[in-house]
């Protein structure tokens, strides 16, 4: 698994030097991300220490953002005092969001599925 | 015997908050496991729940208890640069629908981002709010540095990003039953898009291409938020 972790630390540091060096806005490990990708897509396929390494990473993902999730008992006064608008934001944005997107993409599916009938 | 040696020790190392927050989300995941998979006791929240409490009893500070924890967080990085292959798995699937799929990700990804900080405006919430609420529909690690970078408040983010998730998962079936969404891979495509992980692991029980369709949305969704977001951010406030 050593291989496939050097692999995922290889590319978040190279991300990082990138955004670094060319001072941009896109937080270096998402440009990692992104260079694993196309790496990926180029070398056609992954290989199994990487596949580990990924798996261990991503099978307690939400035990990684703890300590900054822990961070809401310095926010207390924000949230107390905006409680209202933060609730109807997250519960009927939510909401909404989740029915334009799904509409929007079956709409978009069926309109596709009568084009390539004809 | 030196009780007040030992007393030091436990107040001092970090040990004492690693093994708290690695202990306490080992017991969520069994409460979780427990109850069925019930979306309300995921582990995060469990153990978000003991955590908070001995802080707060013991009257420790975030940034003491931070220090002990570091390392876990230090982890976001390669999870988000991992995020890639699970990405890559479902890559495939995009030459199935492209158009529907390029589209539905910058409209509704848009969409999704504007509704929620108009409602915020409109309720007269300030600025930081707003800004961490940009990152609400993104997977937690991405949504956690970008969050950093845009000046927004992290953990209100992590917040945001979680409570997202949860009604996403909870109202999404009935959502897309009132709606009469016809595809699977529409449901888990907004799923994935809206709810991130959360989402995701409830388009895993509607079906298999919608799991795919979930995982592909939050992933594309993610780089999509993360490039442009701060662009965006910087421009308005230019």
């Amino acid at each position: 698994m050593l291989k496939g972790i050097i692999t995922l630390l290889s590319f978040q540091f190279l991300g990082e030097c990138i955004s670094k060096l060319f001072s941009l806005l896109v937080p270096g490990p998402v440009i990692g991300m992104v260079l694993l990708l196309l790496f990926l897509i180029i070398r056609k396929s992954s290989f199994i220490s990487l596949d580990n390494a990924v798996s261990i990473h991503l099978r307690y993902l939400p035990l990684l953002f703890i300590p900054a999730a822990m961070g809401i008992i310095t926010q207390v006064d924000i949230i107390t005092k905006e409680f209202w608008a933060i609730l109807f934001s997250l519960v009927l944005g939510t909401i909404i969001a989740l029915m334009f997107a799904s509409k929007l993409m079956d709409y978009l599916t069926v309109r596709q599925e009568k084009k390539d009938e004809y | 015997m030196n009780i007040d040696a030992l007393i030091e020790y436990i107040t001092t190392t970090p040990l004492t908050w690693l093994l708290l927050t690695l202990g306490a989300f080992k017991f969520g995941i069994i409460v979780y496991e427990k109850s069925n998979k019930q979306t309300l006791l995921q582990p995060i929240i469990v153990s978000y729940l003991i955590i908070m409490s001995v802080i707060l009893l013991t009257g420790t500070t975030y940034e003491e208890y931070f220090k002990g924890v570091e390392i876990i967080h230090f982890f976001l990085g390669p999870a988000t640069v991992a995020l890639a292959l699970p990405l890559y798995n479902n890559l495939k699937h995009v030459k199935l629908l492209f158009i529907p799929i390029l589209i539905t990700l910058f409209v509704a990804g848009v969409f999704s981002i504007l509704i929620a900080i108009s409602l915020l405006w409109l309720f007269g919430a300030e600025l930081p709010t707003i800004l961490s609420m940009t990152t609400k529909s993104i997977t937690a690690p991405i949504a956690i540095i970008t969050s950093e970078q845009i000046g927004a408040i992290p953990s209100l983010a992590v917040g945001f990003v979680i409570i997202t998730g949860i009604i996403g998962a909870l109202l999404g079936t009935a959502i897309f039953k009132m709606l009469n969404i016809k595809y699977d891979t529409s449901k888990g495509f907004a799923l994935g898009l809206i709810s991130h992980g959360i989402g995701t692991a409830r388009a895993i029980e509607i079906s298999e291409k919608a799991a795919a369709f979930s995982a592909l949305a939050m992933g594309l969704g993610g780089i999509m938020t993360a490039v442009f977001l701060p662009l965006i951010i910087q421009m308005v406030f230019e």
